[in-house]
C-alpha cells in the first residue's frame, strides 16, 4: 500500500515551498520528533513518530538518503499501539479472579476488587506483550509543495497531517475536489464561477 | 477549502461522465494534445446523493456494461467509485478513485524497475505524477466544460438520453 510496496493507495496534501538547504535542518526536526518507544511499565497505549524510511528501528536521518533525485523528500511515520484486547484481559481478570478466590477460599472479588484486579493484571500482560508496529510512508515534493500519504485511512491521516506540521512547522493542506483545481491551472474567476452551478439529474427524460 | 461539501457532486458527476465518455468514443477521451485509454473494470459503485446515500455495486469484467448500472443511473444514482484501467501510450495503470475525495487507492503501476533502491522510488514517484496529472486532467477538463452552460447543456441533454437508454442498445 505504500510507495516501496506493490500496489499504491494514497492522500494528497500540499505544503509551503521549501527553502534551499534544508536538509540539515530537517533532519534535526525530524529527529526532535522522532520515535520512541512504548514502555511497557507505563500506561500509554499509542506512540507515534519519524523513522528512517528504510529502518523502522533507527530514528537518526541520514542527509544523503533523505532526498530522491526527483526531489522527493521520503518520510515514515512509525505508530505503535500497546493495547491489551478487551476480551483477552477480560479472559485473563476472570482467570486471576478465580485464582485468587481459591488461593484466599473465600467468594469471587467484587466490583472495587476487580478493577484494582484489572489494572494489575493489565501491566502484567503488557509487559509480556508487543505493540502493533503501522509503518506509514509518505513523499514530499519539495520543489512544488505536493505531499503523498500513502494510506488512506482518516485516522492515519489526521495523525500524519498533526505530527508534520509540529515538525515542520508548516500548514499541510488536504488536496480534493476543489484544491486540486488551483493546482492544475484553473483561475480564481473559473473557480468562482462554480458557485453558479448545482448538483446535475442525468435521469429525466432529454426535451 | 470552505464549501468542499457543497461540491461534492462534482466529483461523481465528473466519474459518471467519464464513464459516459469513454463509451461514445469507444473507450477513448481526448484532453488537449493527450488522449486517454479509459476502461472501467471489475467493480463500480454508484450512490444517491443525500443523506440516505442508498448504494449499487456492480462487479463484472465489464462493470460499466451491467444493465445493472445502467439501471442504477437511471433511478438518480452516479457513480462513487470505480477500478479504472487508464492507458497513456503504451503505458496501462488499474486503479481506484473515490468520487469524493479523488483518492486513488490500490493502483497498479507499469513499473521497470524494483523498488528496493532509490532509482525505483524515483520510477513510481514518476508515474504516479503521470497518472495524477492524467487523472487531474480529465477532471479539470470536466469541471471547465460543467460550469459553462454553453459547453455543458448539450453534453447534459446526450447524457439524459444514454442514461435513459438500455445497455445493450
Amino acid at each position: 500500500m505504500g510507495l516501496s510496496s506493490g500496489s499504491v493507495s494514497y492522500l494528497r496534501f500540499v505544503a509551503e515551498p521549501v527553502p534551499e538547504a534544508f536538509e540539515p535542518r530537517f533532519c534535526e526536526a525530524l529527529w526532535n520528533h522522532r520515535f520512541q518507544e512504548i514502555d511497557p511499565h507505563g500506561e500509554i497505549e499509542k506512540a507515534h513518530g519519524w523513522v528512517r524510511f528504510d529502518d523502522a528501528f533507527e530514528a537518526e536521518i541520514d542527509p544523503e538518503s533523505l532526498v530522491l533525485e526527483s526531489g522527493q523528500l521520503l518520510l515514515r511515520l512509525r505508530i505503535d499501539t500497546l493495547k491489551i484486547p478487551a476480551a483477552t484481559l477480560k479472559a485473563y481478570v476472570d482467570k486471576a479472579a478465580k485464582d485468587r478466590a481459591k488461593k484466599d477460599g473465600r467468594d469471587l472479588p467484587g466490583k472495587k476488587e476487580r478493577e484494582a484486579l484489572k489494572l494489575e493484571v493489565a501491566k502484567q500482560l503488557r509487559v509480556r506483550s508487543l505493540p502493533r508496529m503501522q509503518l506509514v510512508e509518505a513523499a514530499w515534493n519539495v520543489h512544488d509543495g505536493e505531499v503523498r500519504l500513502f494510506s488512506t485511512s482518516k485516522g492515519v491521516a489526521g495523525l500524519f497531517v498533526d505530527h508534520f506540521e509540529k515538525t515542520f512547522e508548516r500548514k499541510l493542506q488536504f488536496v480534493g475536489l476543489l484544491e486540486v483545481l488551483p493546482l492544475r491551472g484553473m483561475t480564481q474567476q473559473e473557480i468562482d464561477g462554480l458557485a453558479l452551478i448545482d448538483a446535475e439529474r442525468f435521469h429525466l427524460i432529454a426535451r | 477549502m470552505a464549501g468542499a461539501d457543497r461540491f461534492s457532486f462534482l466529483g461523481r458527476e465528473f466519474l459518471t461522465w467519464l464513464w459516459f465518455e469513454a463509451e461514445r468514443n469507444g473507450g477513448r477521451i481526448g484532453v488537449g494534445d493527450q488522449s486517454y485509454g479509459i476502461e472501467f473494470a471489475q467493480k463500480l459503485v454508484l450512490e444517491s446523493a443525500g443523506t440516505l446515500r442508498e448504494g449499487s455495486t456492480v462487479q463484472a469484467e465489464a462493470p460499466s456494461q451491467a444493465e445493472e448500472a445502467r439501471t442504477a443511473l437511471r433511478v438518480g444514482k452516479k457513480v462513487a467509485r470505480a477500478r479504472l484501467v487508464l492507458s497513456l501510450g503504451e503505458r496501462q495503470f488499474s486503479f481506484n478513485l473515490d468520487a469524493e475525495t479523488m483518492a486513488i487507492s490500490n493502483a497498479k503501476l507499469p513499473t521497470e524497475l524494483g523498488v528496493r533502491d532509490a532509482a525505483g522510488l524515483d520510477e513510481r514517484v514518476a508515474l504516479l505524477d503521470q497518472l495524477e496529472a492524467a487523472v487531474d486532467g480529465l477532471y479539470v477538463a470536466f469541471v471547465r466544460m460543467r460550469s459553462q452552460e454553453a459547453t455543458w447543456g448539450p453534453v447534459r441533454d446526450a447524457m439524459r438520453a444514454w442514461v435513459s437508454t438500455p445497455a445493450d442498445a
